[in-house]
Parts: C-alpha cells; sequence; structure tokens
C-alpha cells in the first residue's frame, strides 16, 4: 500500500499541497481528481522523490521512501522520458539493461497491443504514439505499484480507446495504480477510488462503486457536487 | 558498479559525437599548421637563401632553425586546444542541462533508475575525465607525427629537433595539460578532478532550489575553494612562506580530499533529498 500523509509543499510562497493525505492499495485504481495546478503532479513526483516535500511521510508497504521502495513503483509521466534520438527498440534496450525487473515478454505484448513500431524514432512520434510508449515502458516493469501523470492528456480520441483498454487487461491486475487527470470521463468506469483535490486539499475521497451503488452518482456527478 | 559502468557507457556514447568533433577540429587544424608553418619558413629561406643570395649560415645567424616550438606557439596549434578546453567547459554544464531542459525530460528516467543517484554524479564526471584525458591522449599520439610532417618537409640544417618531453616543458599550455612529470600529471589531473565536482555541486544546487541555487552554488563554489586553497593562503599571506614546499603540498592535497569528499557527500544530499524535476 502507498501512504500519503499529511503532506505539505510549497514552491516559493506559494503552498501547493496544503497536508494531503489518501492511501492507495494493491488491486486498486485511485484516481486523484483536480483543476489544472492543483498539485497532482507533485503529489506523483513527491511519491517518486522527485521532488521534496516540506512535511508529511510517504510510506511504501508501511516504510519510509527509500531505494527498495522506489523499485517497487514505476511512474509513467506525462512527457516521454527517453532521448527523442532513441529508437523505440533502443529504449527498450535500455531500460532492459539498467532494470532487473524489466519484463520483455510484457513489453513485447504491449508493443503488439498498441501496434507500435519498434523503429520509430521517439522524435517523430506522434503525441498519442508517444503516450503508449511511455505506457508500455512503464508498465513493462514487474513492480507493485504504477503511477500515471495524466496519460489521456492532449491525445486523440482512439489513441485514448486504446489506452483505456489496458486498464481492464491482465496488465494491469493485482497492481496499485494512481492516475492523475482533470478527463475522468474516459475512465471512469474503471475507478475503484476517487480522491478530488482542491486548494492544496482533499476535499473528497470516496469509492466510486458505492457512490454510483448507495447514491446512485457517477464520479462526474460527485465532482460536479464538490467543484460548483 | 555494473549500473556505473552502464551510466558511463550510456554517457560517453551521448558525447562521442561532439568528442569526435573535437578531436576532427585538433588534427585538421594542427595538420595545417604543420603545413602553413613550415612552409612559411621554406619561403622565408627561399627568399634569402636563393633570391637576396645570403649565405646559410648568415641565415641561420639571423632568423634561426625552425623548430617544433615555432609551430606550437602559432595559432594553428594553439586554437584547438582552446576550443577543446572550451568545448569541456561548455560540456560539463550542458551534461546535466540537457536532461532536465527541453521537451523530452530525460531526468525523470535517471532519477528513477534503479540504482543510487550518486552513480549519475559519478557517471557524469567520470565521462567528463574521459572525454579530458581522450583528448590529451590523441594529442600526444599527434605531436610525434606532426614532428614527423615537419622533419619531412624541412631539411635537418633547418630544423632544431625536440623529444615530446623537451616540446612539454618548454610549453606552458602543453606542460598544463600534460605536466612534465607523472606527480604534476596527477596533481593537475586530480585539480581539474576537484573544479569539476565542485561545479557539479553548483549545478545540481541550482536544479534543487532554482534562482537561491544559483546564489548557493556560487557561494558554495566560493566556499570550496577557499577551504581548499586555504594552506596556499596562510603560507603567501599570513605565516610568510612558514611551510616547506613538500608540507605545502601534502596539506594542499589533503585539503582538496576533503573538499572532493565534501562535494561528493554533499551532491548525494541533494540527489537524495533536495533534487527537483
Amino acid at each position: 500500500m502507498i501512504e500519503v500523509i499529511e503532506v505539505e509543499k510549497s514552491y516559493g510562497r506559494k503552498k501547493i499541497l496544503k497536508g494531503i493525505s489518501f492511501t492507495a492499495k494493491k488491486g486498486e485504481i485511485t484516481c486523484l481528481i483536480g483543476m489544472n495546478g492543483v498539485g497532482k503532479t507533485t503529489v506523483l513526483n513527491a511519491i517518486m522523490a522527485l521532488t521534496p516535500i516540506n512535511k508529511g511521510k510517504i510510506l511504501i508497504d508501511g516504510s519510509p521512501l527509500d531505494k527498495t521502495g522506489l523499485e517497487k513503483i514505476t511512474f509513467i509521466p506525462d512527457t516521454i522520458t527517453m532521448l527523442p534520438k532513441m529508437t523505440i527498440a533502443e529504449a527498450m534496450e535500455f531500460m532492459n539493461d539498467f532494470y532487473t525487473y524489466w519484463n520483455q515478454e510484457r513489453a513485447n505484448e504491449l508493443l503488439g497491443f498498441f501496434r507500435l513500431n519498434r523503429k520509430d524514432r521517439i522524435s517523430s512520434l506522434s503525441k498519442g504514439n508517444a503516450a503508449k510508449v511511455n505506457l508500455m515502458l512503464g508498465l513493462a516493469l514487474d513492480v507493485d505499484y504504477v503511477l500515471m501523470d495524466e496519460p489521456f492528456s492532449g491525445i486523440d480520441m482512439f489513441s485514448r480507446e486504446e489506452i483505456t483498454n489496458v486498464f481492464t487487461s491482465h496488465l494491469i491486475e493485482n497492481r496499485a495504480v494512481i492516475i492523475t487527470t482533470h478527463e475522468v470521463g474516459d475512465i471512469e468506469h474503471l475507478i475503484d477510488k476517487v480522491v478530488l483535490l482542491d486548494d492544496g486539499l482533499v476535499t473528497k475521497e470516496f469509492s466510486a462503486e458505492e457512490a454510483r451503488e448507495n447514491e446512485g452518482k457517477s464520479v462526474i456527478d460527485v465532482m460536479r457536487e464538490v467543484y460548483q | 558498479m555494473k549500473n556505473y559502468l552502464k551510466l558511463v557507457n550510456f554517457e560517453f556514447n551521448r558525447i562521442a559525437k561532439l568528442f569526435a568533433v573535437l578531436l576532427g577540429i585538433t588534427f585538421v587544424m594542427q595538420m595545417i599548421g604543420v603545413i602553413v608553418k613550415s612552409r612559411q619558413y621554406l619561403n622565408i629561406v627561399n627568399e634569402n637563401i636563393f633570391e637576396a643570395m645570403m649565405s646559410k649560415t648568415q641565415f641561420l645567424e639571423q632568423v634561426g632553425q625552425l623548430s617544433f616550438i615555432d609551430i606550437a606557439r602559432s595559432i594553428w596549434f594553439t586554437a584547438p586546444i582552446a576550443i577543446c578546453a572550451a568545448g569541456i567547459g561548455f560540456y560539463i554544464f550542458l551534461i546535466w542541462y540537457r536532461d532536465w531542459i527541453g521537451k523530452n525530460t530525460f531526468a525523470y528516467r535517471l532519477l528513477m533508475l534503479p540504482t543510487s543517484r550518486l552513480n549519475i554524479f559519478y557517471a557524469k564526471i567520470t565521462t567528463i575525465l574521459m572525454m579530458i584525458i581522450g583528448l590529451v591522449a590523441f594529442q600526444l599520439i599527434l605531436i610525434p607525427i606532426e614532428m614527423s610532417i615537419m622533419k619531412a618537409m624541412v631539411p635537418d640544417e633547418f630544423r632544431n629537433d625536440l623529444n615530446v618531453k623537451e616540446l612539454v616543458v618548454s610549453l606552458p599550455q602543453l606542460n598544463l595539460m600534460i605536466g612534465s612529470s607523472i606527480g604534476e600529471f596527477f596533481l593537475y589531473y586530480g585539480s581539474g578532478f576537484l573544479v569539476v565536482s565542485i561545479l557539479f555541486t553548483s549545478i545540481i544546487l541550482e536544479r534543487s532550489f532554482g534562482w537561491k541555487g544559483i546564489v548557493a552554488g556560487v557561494s558554495y563554489s566560493a566556499l570550496a575553494i577557499a577551504v581548499w586553497l586555504l594552506p596556499l593562503f596562510l603560507h603567501e599571506f599570513v605565516l610568510n612562506g612558514f611551510f616547506y614546499p613538500m608540507e605545502l603540498l601534502i596539506l594542499e592535497i589533503i585539503m582538496g580530499l576533503i573538499v572532493l569528499t565534501a562535494s561528493i557527500w554533499f551532491s548525494r544530499f541533494l540527489l537524495m533529498k533536495k533534487i527537483t524535476v
């Protein structure tokens, strides 16, 4: 389980996170939702120790963030993390070289799933295909936790559908997924838990299934109540 | 260790083109220099001996023999060395900033690699060191070839032949690059390594704290250099030449090692706890 406990973060005088807490369990898809600039990416960066936090704790399976904990997580940012001059095959080779838990079989499966060409250069990819490559590189790691930052940002409808299909496949099974987005429509039916962020705080944390079954509300309905 | 070596290989492959360009510039410019300077000298020989009918002895008394030092002092020889030094200086910054700046932020991948983040620091500094030593080694290979070309062009009686060691001792820029003894070589390259590590720490400070990091980086660099050179300052300005040269050297080496350790430790702390993508 990933536990984010009372995390605070400021950039200069501006306080972005004012004491955020939530948990993400294995087998669940947790969605961090909030308007632009609310600190969704900062939370993911903080979990990956890519930005320091001012206060609070982040625990991975009950232990504070350290090298072992970080090796249980894969982070898929909204920007490609490979060199533009690399081909997809070279990017895969790079991952295979450095990660002992790189799963080549799964990488090949994802490559086929997204119909990507190994010989394509990263710099020549469309935004949709770049997002798919990012996803492929991240998901081919045998880890327990997957963090995805805005995977649908700025990509076409068909690519969104393809990416959405990954969530229902065995490629995600038994992993804890934390996904940030402000376009919840595409994945609403897949989300287990929703964490709504506003003004640096968690304004509401709820189970999507319970909201649907008990209150008859969709995630978007709850968002409307909170944000409007 | 394995990941460190992989990172070094990866970083070196990324500089391969720049490295090849610098080698190419050095080779072409210095070769042209040898030919141009030798021909210029031979033209003077022709003008004076065959046209102005000056005797060979008179000519050698007035103009002198052509020495490789004359070629090595020319812009053809020194400019590529300066270009290589500038290229390395530029690359010390580029090797970090290219991973952060631009559309594709490779810094994410580097910092997420399942290895100690200090290995990134070590790999980058090793790459810079390999680049410098590679360029110096290339220069050392080139000099005898250039000397042979000069020998082939200029007749014996008009030449003052030197060996590589004599040339290195005679030219300050080569002496600084290569050193006249093994001790000097380690001293110069140890100092260079220390300066690069201080600069790297300053760059990481900037990457961690933004504008405040620039101030912190400049202050850190000034402080680190002051600590490193403290025995020298004390020796010169306070203690009126109190230390024997060997004592001063040992003190400087100790201070250098302290500053190097501090730089590496501080960089590790920043990379682990403060760096921001």
